[in-house]
């Protein structure tokens, strides 16, 4: 299959949503590329890091956070090389210090910020709708609809962002970055650029007392003449067709809509298709709306188009009914089968007669099946920490929940998760909470990621308020949620060559913090034990890293480095207690249950089981075996 | 015009996305348009994960307009022609998508969820699940795929190309079996036994 970095244009390759940003970016040239990895965005940072070898000139990097990812985005359009940052919607939060500046400075060369948003929180713990930031940030949205469209505008974003002098954003759903399917190649530029230089211009850099407001000015009008040109870009059409009821959307909730409006017999409904969501050109909008008698906007949680539609209705004395979030939920995700049963009820139109009886037969025949909730993979080290604390706090501490592979530790069988909301609320919340709590324990947990993305600030303030807390370092060295992007604990660099790791004790030690220790979480008993320590000793901060790689990252290497020894651990049924520590109170996939006509046994999986060995030191009967074969060598 | 939707799901790790992704490349290479979303729930292991597959194209001579070609990442309620499940609890739970033609290839090999693990749900008995399934579609055809991978190859390595070889020979579907071959050949390692696994999925399927 032809490859992403394919030289040859009209080429139609299989992509995904996320991959397809990645071609824009290479057929638009870019030089510099930086990311916090976040879900539905991730892959984006991940294709660009799988080319660097076809590309050596493409800076590519998973920054700690949002906000030096953006910053560094900045400083290479500032040097006049086009530049690239991608983040999930909460990312936004994160850079949106940054990103209320750029549109005030302005751009070097193109500067395209790419945000992977999540309606439905598929993957995330919330579903906020950036699209709203540009109404005070005036940087300008397009929304692509499909694959194609996800390469196609990130290509013009960059055109758009030099033109305009303003960082361009590019709003993808999960729906759409996880969309995979056809995509058709443009061509790629001749040279990539290697330097970039910087051009002194302190009435843009220096964005100081009036000369911010004299940006802010430039900002604004760069915004009106884009909103002005937006019928010579191409960036919206209009879809003509019959009748008085028209619709209005953008994003992939356009396709969804095409395709209700065909399952409900309207196939023929007129549609306004908008590409860039923001700004809007007041013209185009309402010759459109004028030509109709009602219109349905269709769009995902609060209706951005629709607040700035109905402005403009207000503002000309325009009198046609505009329906929005009257009928459309403004929170979760749209989809074919929601927008067609709500237009149907609105427009009283039957469903197709297949829905009606597939639906009716679903309500009846399968809401009563058991829900199935993800776990921890098999040898997670998150798996034998969460039961070592399990076991050593019997749940009798406050657990301040945190953002990473860990948070499944909120589900069964574990349950120990108080809280979760943002990135570093354990540590967060807990440092404030302790100051009027009255001696409870509170035992918070992070991730190496999560810590380096924004925690130190808040570890170094519940160390200088004197917050009395265990702190489990969750440290697997990748992050590992989004698909394993290096952090500064991972031994190696973006492109696989190994680096140094930051020295996290010494870190630790040099914010103040004096009790320490690092555990082997599969260690299940000394885990316990030293977790117990943290808890008894008391006073301040206290730190437990539970070290170990993540065991997906370790597998994949196992499989090039072949051991001298062959490990396998068995249950022994005469031994065995059927106490269900192992297979439910820890609950590991690769221990299975077989039900025999009387009786049932307990085995251990043999292809799935890692070797953690974790199970053979928790099992209070000694049933787990452990046997090694040396191989011969030589 | 061609249109056809198929969705497949399972459980994490078991191999759904690249099920989806061999049957997405196959119409690449036969020169129509593919589309369609991967679903990942929120978990790393043992979650619910969908693909959706919808091939769609003009038929020789034709030419479709942008509304007819509209397609959204996701299948609507009834609309999978094809529905491959690699596991019997998680064609149930996706049932709603299955019309009276819908062609259901089953996985018949339970994994039991968390839920059931720790007592708080029972996993229902097998023939319910499929007496359930035939009241949306006659066309229901379990089949222990895992066993019959590990008889034959004493791996589970082939339980994806044991489905593909299955869906072939029991859907219509709109790439051939040569273009899945060429797709399983450049996409997984080991040719030799994965034809003898497409071709013993086939088998499997005719004696159905």
């Amino acid at each position: 299959m032809k490859s992403l970095a394919s030289k040859e244009a009209d080429t139609i390759i299989l992509a995904m949503g996320n991959d397809a940003i990645v071609r824009g970016g290479l057929e638009a040239g870019i030089g510099y590329f930086s990311t916090y990895p976040g879900t539905p965005a991730s892959e984006i940072g991940e294709g660009f890091a799988s080319l660097r070898s076809v590309f050596p000139h493409l800076h590519t990097e998973f920054s700690v956070n949002e906000h030096v990812a953006a910053h560094g985005a900045q400083g290479a359009s500032w040097a006049q090389v086009r530049s690239m940052t991608a983040m999930k919607h909460v990312g936004m939060n994160v850079a949106a210090e940054v990103l209320h500046f750029a549109g005030y400075t302005g751009v070097g060369a193109g500067f395209v910020i790419v945000i992977g948003s999540d309606p439905g929180a598929t993957s995330s713990t919330s579903e906020q709708d950036d699209r709203w930031y540009s109404l005070h940030t005036h940087l300008p949205v397009l929304e692509p609809a499909s694959i194609q469209e996800a390469k196609d505008f990130t290509v013009q974003a960059f055109d758009l962002s030099e033109r305009y002098n303003l960082p361009v954003i590019l709003n993808a759903p999960s729906k759409l970055c996880h969309n995979i399917g056809s995509l058709r190649l443009g061509s790629l530029p001749e040279r990539f650029p290697a330097h970039g230089t910087f051009h002194r211009n302190p009435t843009r850099y220096v964005n100081l007392f009036a000369g911010s407001v004299a940006n802010h000015r430039r900002a604004l009008e760069s915004v009106g003449k884009l909103s002005e040109d937006i019928p010579s870009l191409a960036v919206n059409r209009i879809l003509p067709g019959a009748g008085p009821v028209g619709f209005i959307s953008s994003s992939i909730n356009y396709l969804s809509l095409i395709e209700a409006l065909s399952l409900l017999g309207l196939q023929e409904a007129p549609m306004l298709k908008i590409g860039m969501s923001y700004p809007l050109n007041r013209n185009q909008v309402l010759s459109f709306i004028r030509s109709l008698q009602r219109v349905y906007i269709v769009e995902d949680l609060e209706g951005f188009l629709e607040f700035q539609i109905k402005g403009m209705l207000y503002d000309t004395d325009t009198r046609v009914p505009i329906i929005g979030k009257e009928i459309f939920p403004d929170y979760g995700e749209l989809d074919v089968d929601s927008i067609t049963a709500l237009l149907a009820d609105e427009l009283k139109r039957e469903l197709p007669a297949q829905m009606k009886r597939s639906r009716s037969l679903a309500e009846k025949l399968t809401t009563d099946i058991p829900p199935r909730q993800g776990s921890f993979c098999i040898g997670c080290p998150h798996r034998s920490t969460l039961y070592a604390i399990v076991k050593a706090t019997e749940r009798n501490v406050i657990f301040a929940g945190d953002i990473g592979c860990y948070t499944l530790s909120c589900l069964p069988p574990f349950r120990a998760f108080d809280w979760v909301t943002c990135m570093n609320c354990g540590v967060g919340i807990a440092q404030g909470m302790l100051q009027k709590l009255d001696g409870d324990a509170v035992l918070a947990y992070v991730g190496d990621s999560t810590l380096f993305h924004s925690g130190l600030p808040n570890l170094i303030n519940a160390v200088e308020q004197h917050a009395n807390l265990v702190l489990v370092i969750l440290d697997n060295k990748w992050v590992a949620m989004t698909g394993h992007q290096p952090t500064p604990t991972t031994a190696q660099t973006v492109t696989g060559e190994p680096c140094k790791p930051i020295d996290l004790r010494g870190l630790l030690r040099s914010i103040g913090i004096t009790f320490i220790r690092t555990i082997n979480p599969h260690n299940i008993k000394a885990s316990i034990v030293a977790i117990k320590d943290a808890l008894r000793a008391g006073e301040g901060v206290r730190v437990i890293i539970a070290d170990q790689e993540c065991a997906l990252q370790q597998e994949r290497r196992g499989k090039l480095t072949p051991s001298t020894s062959e490990v396998y651990y068995q249950i022994d049924p005469e031994r065995c207690q059927k106490c269900n520590e192992c297979y439910v109170e820890y609950g590991c996939p690769a221990i299975r249950k077989v039900e025999q006509e009387t009786d049932f046994y307990y085995y251990i999986e043999e292809v799935a089981c890692t070797r953690c060995g974790a199970c053979h030191d928790l099992c209070l009967n000694s049933a787990i075996v452990r046997t090694e074969i040396r191989r011969m060598t030589g | 015009m061609i249109k056809y939707d198929i969705l497949i799901t399972g459980i994490g790790g078991q191999g759904v996305i690249s099920l989806g992704t061999v049957l997405k490349l196959a119409a690449i290479h036969e020169g129509f348009t593919v589309i369609g979303a991967e679903r990942r729930g929120g978990a790393q292991r043992e979650g619910v994960v969908t693909s959706n597959v919808r091939y769609r194209g003009p038929d020789k001579g034709e030419t479709l307009d942008e509304r007819a070609m509209a397609t959204s990442g996701l299948i609507p309620v009834a609309g999978a022609d094809m529905m491959i499940a690699m596991e019997p609890l998680e064609a149930l739970r996706h049932a709603q998508y299955l019309n009276e033609n819908s062609v259901v290839i089953v996985n018949d090999f339970p994994l039991m969820p968390v839920s059931v693990k720790i007592g708080e749900h029972d996993y229902p008995d097998r023939t319910v699940i499929y007496s359930r399934l035939r009241e949306f579609t006659e066309h229901i055809y379990p089949f222990d795929i895992d066993n019959l991978s590990r008889e034959r190859f004493n791996s589970l390595r082939q339980v994806n190309t044991i489905s593909l070889g299955i869906a072939s020979a029991l859907g219509e579907l709109p790439v051939s079996e040569k273009s899945l071959l060429l797709i399983i050949k450049e996409e997984f390692p080991d040719f030799a036994t994965n034809r003898r696994a497409f071709q013993l999925g086939r088998e499997t399927a005719q004696k159905a």
